[in-house]
């Protein structure tokens, strides 16, 4: 058995931390982990994403169509992982936009949504979309948009949550903890709200 | 007990298990976090860990304590080992009573910019066993066997990564116990050892280093078994570095019965394992990522064979020289090899559509990034002198200046290696070029490689520009100190040199310093600069931002007043600022010009805003 995640978004975001997270609990279940971050030249606003293989693997990499799961931090930059993500595999996307510095006078040229939301369709993914950075701002933690997806990632996938807890404190500053952790339940709300 | 390591990581803790005492290295993608791991923990493990001002020096040091008897570790990316062979060669004939293990990281599919360099060469060149590890559990324990091989034949070996081991982490299996050196530091005087003073001492060197080599394969092979071997059948692959993890996956995934050779110490070859996989192979594949280094000494002992061996690789284009092999590549030349489809193919089209629509992220200056003052000044300066953009040559360097190439500065023409910008701008005009030329490195590159050019060209009298980017780090390898990097560390005896001291001593006479917030200074310093006939240096100084935020520096900030933009995007077009963001809306027809909170107040905007609409914040306090 193996299970392979595929993280993206951009520098800045956490999708990095969150792809960590999900490598040190594949440790803590004792299982076999590999985990890859891709490490981008600028450090904000350029594409950034992470790959988190847990169990039965051998290579560094997910192969192509072959991931489990996609999280997706930031609208557009999903497109990234349609030639990883497997057929019928679930896609969990925020609807956070950040447009490049380039595209500011022409916003328009911005991808349209029902472009994108088609494209995971034609791959027949399980989509969720979360309003993350809506659910960031009600908890007045809007740095904490990768943890509400993860607590929705533990939800749909059902991931062991007092494992995940337990490396989720490890990996956020002690004075932020009980922030993170209010967003990380709301998460798992939105999620279980979302399987009914 | 088990840990999750990148490959770097593994080496660092290979580094502790063996009992290293010195640790030296040069920052440089992907080899730079076996000294980042290593610096939080170097006090209590009782070793020293240092960043040097470059790979050659740094080279230097480790050898000096594995002359004295000592386990040492020198880190650098394939680039820095260009810098540090001239001595590097020297010292592997020579040899020593310690150990030194030189890690070298080839980047593959250039994840970090760069050449694709092969490494792998040098060991030959160099007379220096190398090592090649395919995961990070096999590198700490690879680490471990390097030392002992080193200090067994009493010269260097090679520890080589790629990208894809040296940055990927996995669970790796770690012992607590450390081995102990209790030895008193000694160097012995021997002249024909280690010197190169006579042509006899020279060639008997030679041949020491040569018998070191065979020893190291003796070794390997008797002691270690370094070498892998698996026999399943008449088909097999010949594999080494990381590869072998997407040949494992391929092999478990569809079931495949291979035989295959995998190879750990890649220089000298083991002809005796070789001989033994070919005596029950009819075919191969020779499965590693750039030059065909492995593939060539395979031909050389398959052509010994009366039988045909059919030797399959790089050569007959079965496999690429250029790029990483992903595990798509690897599976290709494996239905190619075994003449069957080992999946369906998948429909490109979905992908291509994703990739049409992706959004381009060009990578720009950080927000209050002080290179984006320097490179916009610079600009101006040139157009102010009513030269053209397209007369002016900048010659660029590595690091984070160098996005001075990158719209919408657009400034910078080249970048070679380390300190090569100002070699490079007195070649340009002694080749005839009258426009003044203009050379941009940063602090970091200066200290490495930039003083003997310079020197250089004060020397000779070029006439030169040379702009010096002061940000106080060496910043695009992840903010490494230098010895111009302020001192904020309690209780560091490291001395910072000052810039403006040693340009001087360099005997440059005219000297400016100029800081790139201040825009109007800036300018009128660089058009002096650039007037004078002689060699200028501008170095222009403010620490790097991300730094200044970490060490809580704090300047006020900026926003915009609606009432007086105009909405021309002036400021978002010629600085692109991350920290600005634009948008439309219904109730406001020319868009709201915003600046976010990642403002970090160098009030370049405010500089050039045409109608004086970008504000300082007035303090909360």
């Amino acid at each position: 058995m193996k299970t392979d995640f595929y993280f993206v978004g951009l520098g800045g975001q956490g999708i990095i931390k969150l792809s960590e997270m999900i490598a040190h609990y594949g440790m803590e279940i004792g299982e076999k982990v590999k985990f890859y971050k891709e490490v981008g030249l600028a450090q904000r606003g350029s594409s950034a994403h992470g790959e988190v293989r847990i169990g039965d693997v051998f290579g560094s990499r997910i192969p192509p169509f072959s991931a489990d799961v996609m999280v997706g931090m930031e609208f557009s930059e999903v497109l990234k992982g349609i030639k990883f993500i497997k057929p019928e595999g679930i896609v969990i996307l925020s609807d956070r936009k950040i447009y490049p510095i380039d595209m500011m006078s022409e916003i328009e040229k911005y991808p349209k949504d029902e472009d994108i939301i088609n494209l995971l369709n034609r791959q027949k993914v399980k989509l969720i979309q979360i309003k993350a950075a809506e659910i960031a701002e009600e908890i007045k933690f809007p740095k904490a948009e990768n943890i509400i997806l993860l607590g929705v990632l533990a939800e749909i996938i059902s991931l062991d949550k007092v494992v995940l807890i337990k490396v989720l404190k490890q990996h956020v500053p002690g004075r932020f903890i009980e922030q993170n952790l209010i967003a990380f339940d709301r998460g798992v709300d939105i999620a279980k709200k979302y399987c009914n | 007990m088990k840990k999750l390591l990148t490959g770097n990581e593994a080496i660092a803790e290979g580094i502790i298990e063996s009992g290293v005492e010195v640790v030296s290295g040069y920052p440089g993608t992907p080899s730079t976090e076996v000294i980042t791991s290593l610096i939080p923990m170097a006090k209590d493990l009782n070793i020293r860990v240092e960043w040097d001002i470059n790979e050659k020096v740094a080279l230097e040091i480790a050898a000096g304590a594995a002359w004295a008897g000592k386990r040492a570790m020198v880190t650098m990316k394939m680039s820095g080992l260009n810098v540090a062979a001239d001595s590097l060669c020297s010292i592997a004939y020579s040899g020593f009573t310690g150990g030194l293990v030189i890690y070298v990281a080839d980047d593959p599919g250039t994840a970090a910019g760069m050449t694709e360099q092969d490494s792998r060469y040098c060991a030959k060149s160099m007379i220096i066993p190398m090592l090649d590890a395919s995961n990070q559990q096999e590198t700490l324990d690879f680490t471990k066997i390097a030392f002992g091989v080193s200090e067994r034949i009493g010269g260097p070996v090679f520890l080589r990564l790629t990208s894809e081991v040296a940055h990927v982490a996995s669970d790796v299996q770690y012992e607590e116990s450390i081995f102990k050196d209790k030895s008193t530091p000694f160097f012995e005087r021997n002249i024909a050892k280690y010197s190169k003073a006579k042509a006899l001492f020279c060639m008997n060197q030679h041949q020491e280093a040569l018998d070191r080599l065979e020893e190291a394969r003796k070794i390997a092979d008797l002691e270690i078994e370094i070498d892998k071997i698996h026999y399943e059948g008449k088909l097999g692959v010949i594999v080494s570095g990381s590869p072998w993890m997407n040949l494992e996956e391929a092999i478990s995934k569809y079931k495949l019965k291979l035989s295959w050779l995998k190879l750990g110490m890649i220089y000298p070859f083991s002809q005796k394992t070789i001989k033994s996989f070919l005596d029950k192979v009819d075919k191969v594949l020779i499965l590693e990522e750039l030059d065909p280094f492995i593939e060539e000494e395979i031909l050389k002992i398959a052509g010994q064979y009366e039988k045909k061996i059919k030797i399959m690789g790089k050569l007959d284009n079965t496999l690429p020289k250029v790029g990483n092999y992903s595990f798509d590549i690897v599976k290709k030349a494996l239905e190619t090899f075994l003449e069957i489809k080992l999946e369906n193919e998948v429909s490109q089209e979905i992908v291509e559509k994703a990739k049409n629509l992706e959004v381009s992220r060009p990578s720009s200056f950080c927000a209050g990034c002080p290179h984006r003052g320097t490179y916009y000044a610079l600009n101006q300066a040139i157009k102010q002198l009513k030269y053209k953009k397209e007369d002016i040559i900048v010659s660029g360097d590595i690091g984070c200046n160098f996005l001075g190439a990158n719209p919408p500065f657009n400034s910078c023409w080249s970048e070679v290696s380390m300190g090569a910008s100002i070699g490079i701008a007195q070649g340009l005009k002694l080749a005839g070029i009258e426009k003044p030329v203009i050379a941009t490195l940063g602090d970091g590159t200066f200290f490495h490689s930039g003083i003997a050019p310079l020197i250089n060209a004060v020397y000779h009298n070029i006439p030169l520009t040379i702009i010096i980017l002061d940000n106080g780090w060496t910043a695009q390898t992840g903010f490494q100190e230098n010895p111009g990097t302020v001192d904020l560390n309690e209780g560091k005896k490291n001395k910072k040199i000052e810039l403006i001291d040693l340009v001087k001593g360099c005997g440059v006479k005219n000297v400016f310093l100029t800081d790139p917030y201040q825009y109007k200074d800036t300018l009128e310093i660089l058009k002096e600069a650039i007037k004078y006939k002689g060699v200028s240096v501008v170095i222009s100084r403010r620490e790097c931002a991300l730094q200044a935020s970490k060490r809580k520096v704090s300047l006020p900030k900026y926003t915009v007043n609606i009432e007086k933009c105009i909405g021309c995007r002036k400021c978002i077009k010629e600085l692109a600022c991350p920290a600005m963001s634009f948008s439309f809306s219904k109730e406001n027809k020319k868009g709201v010009m915003q600046i976010t909170s990642a403002c970090f107040g160098c009030g370049l905007c405010k500089s050039i805003c045409p109608t004086g609409a970008i504000e300082v914040i007035a303090n909360e306090d």
